[in-house]
């Protein structure tokens, strides 16, 4: 009994100790990511509550708590649905520090999301492993750098910046849309064409369907998510039925 | 607007706050690039990978973020240029901030620089749009760590699951934004199915001769080809 509960302890603190040497890095990685990562919000959320409070109490043009109200809630009645719907919904391929990046920086669907997943891609690191995630912040890392220093530049410079593009290929960033969310379902459907094309009827049936709008990236994200795991589920004990 | 709006919306204070939240997104990008840079060798990435992240990440980024600029252009005689830079630089897409403003200027009686739209006007449209931008801030502020936790258990129970999860959150997220776009018209779905077959077809040839700089710029050249395929068709139609 004595000696077993030796051995007990012994195996116990073995596993640990090897675990805790594994993770180290993607751990301190996680709690430093937590560390600045809130504090870069709680700083932006106290300039930006300043702002306006500059503007009604120190310039003295303050219109009353009743319009403010008024436009806070029209604003939620709005999109404010997705306040809680976006963080969630994309939390599972952006990971913490891509979330706390992706939702300060804004631009997620058409700027983060493509270039975490281009430099997944380039590496090439399997969805949802660790090498997925660091790869991952260091694109949107770099993307959001970039996207910032354009903005930057736009706002300073005004519109010369945007003259120094030829009308033509102005006109032709209409469909920088639809060619980005082209090219990020190719570069998924490459390896998986089947699932590619799953996600995409998915998306045509839940668009014409009745569901609220801000409602509908959420739906088919969660239909998509269950089908899969299905198919890979059903794929698995095949496998495992012809393995035996 | 009028020159007194103008002129509080470009005042010097303005700029000071507006370039200090830039400043935030820009140092809090720099760090968890340093970061993640650390933790590399631990989740398997080698030096030469970490380079080819990032520079995958800048090729990826310069489009979409030309894309940003051009229609902030339009926003910057809306709202003045600290407002813009603030609002554009964090959370916001110039859709969403556009109607925030609108539903800001209307929450005061009037019309976005209409008639009537002054200072106070002004004031309460720049609250609107701080207060409604903030919900994403607090959220992310406040849950990421319990959603984070709930990654890394379900990671160390299965870690199967997260791959699957992972890929299929971002397959049907692109499944429905992609359909919003298609469905727009046929210029829009021809630029739409370009990208994605020139996508494909690089990503097999890169694959094939194992061409690493081809993958990098991968989203890169598939975005151009659809942007030139949509405008060469809407010159045809």
């Amino acid at each position: 009994m004595a000696l077993e509960n030796v051995n007990n302890v012994a195996t116990g603190k073995l596993s640990v100790k090897s675990r805790v040497n594994a993770l180290t890095g993607m751990e301190a990685f996680h709690s430093k990511s937590h560390f600045w990562g809130r504090l870069t919000l709680l700083l932006v959320i106290i300039a930006s509550i300043s702002l306006p409070m500059y503007l009604s109490f120190v310039v003295g043009a303050h219109p009353g708590w009743g319009p403010i109200l008024g436009g806070l809630v029209g604003y939620a009645a709005f999109i404010g649905v997705l306040w809680f719907i976006e963080p969630i919904t994309y939390f599972p391929v952006l990971g913490v520090a891509g979330t706390y990046i992706a939702f300060l920086s804004g631009n997620i669907a058409n700027l983060c999301l493509p270039s975490s997943s281009a430099a997944q891609k380039a590496v090439g690191a399997e969805p949802g492993s660790e090498k997925a995630e660091i790869s991952g912040v260091l694109g949107i890392s770099i993307a959001s750098l970039t996207n910032t220093v354009v903005i930057l530049a736009t706002v300073i410079g005004g519109a010369y910046v945007i003259t120094l593009i030829p009308a033509s290929i102005q006109s032709s960033f209409d469909f920088v849309l639809p060619a980005i969310f082209g090219a990020v379902l190719g570069q998924f459907a490459f390896k998986t064409p089947t699932y590619g094309g799953m996600a995409l009827v998915i998306g045509l049936l839940v668009f014409f369907s009745p569901v609220p709008s801000l409602l509908k990236i959420l739906t088919t994200v969660i239909l998509t998510i269950g089908l899969i795991y299905y198919f890979e589920k059903r794929k698995d004990d095949r496998q495992r039925v012809n393995e035996q | 607007m009028t020159e007194e709006v103008m002129s509080l919306a470009n005042s010097p204070v303005l700029w000071i706050i507006a370039l200090f939240i830039i400043g935030m997104v820009i140092f809090q990008a720099i760090m968890f690039y340093k970061i993640a840079k650390e933790a590399a060798p631990a989740a398997g990435l080698n030096e030469q990978e970490v380079k080819r992240a990032a520079r995958t990440g800048f090729i990826s980024s310069i489009g979409p973020s030309f894309g940003i600029a051009i229609v902030i252009i339009s926003l910057l005689a809306l709202l003045g240029s600290p407002i813009t830079l603030m609002r554009i630089g964090i959370v916001g897409s110039a859709a969403t901030e556009t109607a925030a403003a609108q539903i800001g200027a209307n929450a005061f009686g009037v019309e976005l620089g209409g008639d009537g739209f002054n200072m106070q006007a002004f004031t309460t449209m720049v609250w609107t749009m701080c207060l409604g931008g903030m919900g994403w801030l607090l959220f992310t502020l406040f849950f990421t760590k319990s959603l984070g936790k709930t990654e890394s258990k379900v990671r160390k129970k299965n870690p199967k699951v997260m791959a699957v999860v992972s890929l299929a959150a971002m397959l049907g997220a692109f499944g429905y934004l992609l359909t919003e776009q298609m469905v727009k018209g046929l210029t829009y779905s021809g630029a739409a199915v370009i990208s994605l077959v020139i996508m494909v077809l690089i990503m097999k040839l890169a694959d094939k001769k194992d061409i690493s700089w081809l993958r990098e710029w991968s989203l890169g050249i598939s975005m151009v080809c659809g942007m030139v395929g949509g405008s060469l068709l809407t010159a045809l139609m």
